[in-house]
């Protein structure tokens, strides 16, 4: 019998809820927004509500610190694939610089090619002399290109030496800094002749120069034609210091050569015009 | 201690948790749904009347802090708890596999309770997909039954022994 009252209870107990549930449910069903929580529900929302946004926002915070970590074994990966795109970049845009400054530089030939009464071959260096740096090299033009023995060479910033060697594919040039080497030049605003002489090393020397012409640093040197290599009114390179010695005649001087020898890669050859 | 405060307290905190953190990892559509396997182990230990009680409060406190109608939850947990609590004499409760079992089932029944009130009120509970969800969210749940069982029974061995 008590089991059968407690069976009975049992179900009512259910029952009342479940009526209490469906209550609550239909009227939850017939608002606007199909949830009203009461004052009782609001009470608990206020006092739970901070709690649970506290823990969103612990997880939230432990959820960063997470993806942070993580981030770093992709960052690592990324930071590879970008480096080598980077350094593939890098490469071409040597590549393409190197290619814009031939471009410029065959240009600048050009312009002065076309200045000088000489017929103009364009030469590439090929070969330096290892032993003395600043003193020969080779180009990519023979006798075939019509080069001879003493044929000027020059670039666009001033005389870069003569010929001295000719095959017919490649010939050699002796720079103007060799000490093998004295070019006819003139002071190219007091008109005074001098020559200057190469020394084996990066400056020139001017030699031979009148001690009453008034000359000094900064001076520019042109070739002064006498000589029969160079045409007249080439640049040669700029007075540094100014050397008087008591009781000299003459007077001398460090030039620095206006072509950068000890970077030349494209030059051009004059030949007179025949 | 007071039995009913008790399990107030542990009511709210695994609502909070569920709320805060345990649905932020969904698997295969299924959150971990804690308060339906404690709702199934109040039914087992204490009887079908206990089950319904915790099921109700912890399904209503679940549709609180949802933000979804107040009582779907409720209904279907209530229902569990209460079915759990019709087997509390006919198993075996010692044995290792019942809680996993029983929530599997319980989970299940709710599933089907959630849909079935959704068409009935009309509430627009999604029933497209609902059978693998169920399947998904009766084995998430079954996973972690052992040991919701276990402290609920370590809860009622205190209760017990502090009267």
């Amino acid at each position: 019998m008590s089991e059968l009252l407690l069976a009975r209870r049992r179900i009512a107990i259910f029952l009342v809820l479940v009526l209490f549930t469906l209550v609550l449910l239909s009227s939850q069903t017939r608002t606007a927004d199909r949830r009203e929580v009461g004052a009782v529900g609001t009470a608990i929302l206020t006092v739970l509500l901070p709690v649970q946004a506290g823990m969103v926002r612990l997880a939230d915070g432990i959820g960063q610190v997470w993806e942070r970590f993580t981030e770093i074994g992709r960052l690592r990966v990324e930071n590879a694939r970008l480096r080598a795109q980077v350094d593939g970049l890098n490469r071409e845009v040597a590549g393409l610089r190197e290619a814009a400054a031939a471009a410029e530089r065959l240009e600048r030939l050009l312009q002065l090619r076309a200045q000088v009464n000489y017929h103009g071959v364009a030469a590439r260096v090929i070969g330096r002399d290892p032993s003395r740096w600043f003193s020969t090299l080779v180009i990519d033009r023979g006798s075939r290109d019509g080069l001879a023995r003493n044929a000027p060479v020059v670039t666009p910033d001033g005389v870069v030496g003569r010929v001295i060697e000719v095959t017919p594919f490649a010939s050699r040039v002796l720079l103007i800094a060799d000490a093998r080497s004295a070019v006819g030049v003139l002071v190219q605003d007091s008109r005074d002749a001098a020559v200057v002489e190469g020394r084996g090393m990066e400056r020139l020397h001017l030699k031979y120069l009148s001690r009453a012409a008034r000359v000094e640093a900064g001076d520019l040197l042109v070739t002064s034609g006498l000589g029969g290599v160079f045409p007249r009114g080439l640049v040669v390179g700029r007075i540094i210091t100014v050397v008087r010695e008591e009781g000299a005649l003459l007077q001398e001087a460090e030039v620095e050569p206006a072509a950068q020898l000890g970077r030349l890669e494209e030059l051009l050859v004059l030949l007179p015009r025949q | 201690m007071n039995r009913a405060l008790i399990y107030s307290g542990l009511l709210v905190a695994v609502g909070l948790v569920h709320g805060a953190w345990l649905a932020r990892v969904e698997i295969s559509g299924a959150i971990l749904d804690p308060l339906l396997p404690i709702a199934v182990a109040v039914g087992i230990l204490r009887g079908a009347e206990s089950g319904a009680a915790v099921g109700l409060a912890g399904g209503l406190l679940q549709d609180l802090l949802s933000g979804g109608p107040l009582g779907v939850n409720g209904l279907t947990k209530l229902v569990v708890g209460f079915a759990s609590g019709l087997f509390e004499r006919s198993i075996y409760i010692e044995n290792p596999l019942l809680p996993a079992v029983a929530t599997f089932a319980g989970t299940l029944l709710s599933e089907i309770l959630l849909v079935v009130v959704g068409q009935v009120t009309g509430l627009g509970l999604e029933s497209a997909g609902a059978l693998p969800r169920a399947f998904a969210q009766a084995i998430l749940n079954s996973a972690m039954a052992p040991f919701l069982f276990r402290g609920i029974k370590r809860i009622e061995v205190r209760i017990d022994r502090a009267r």
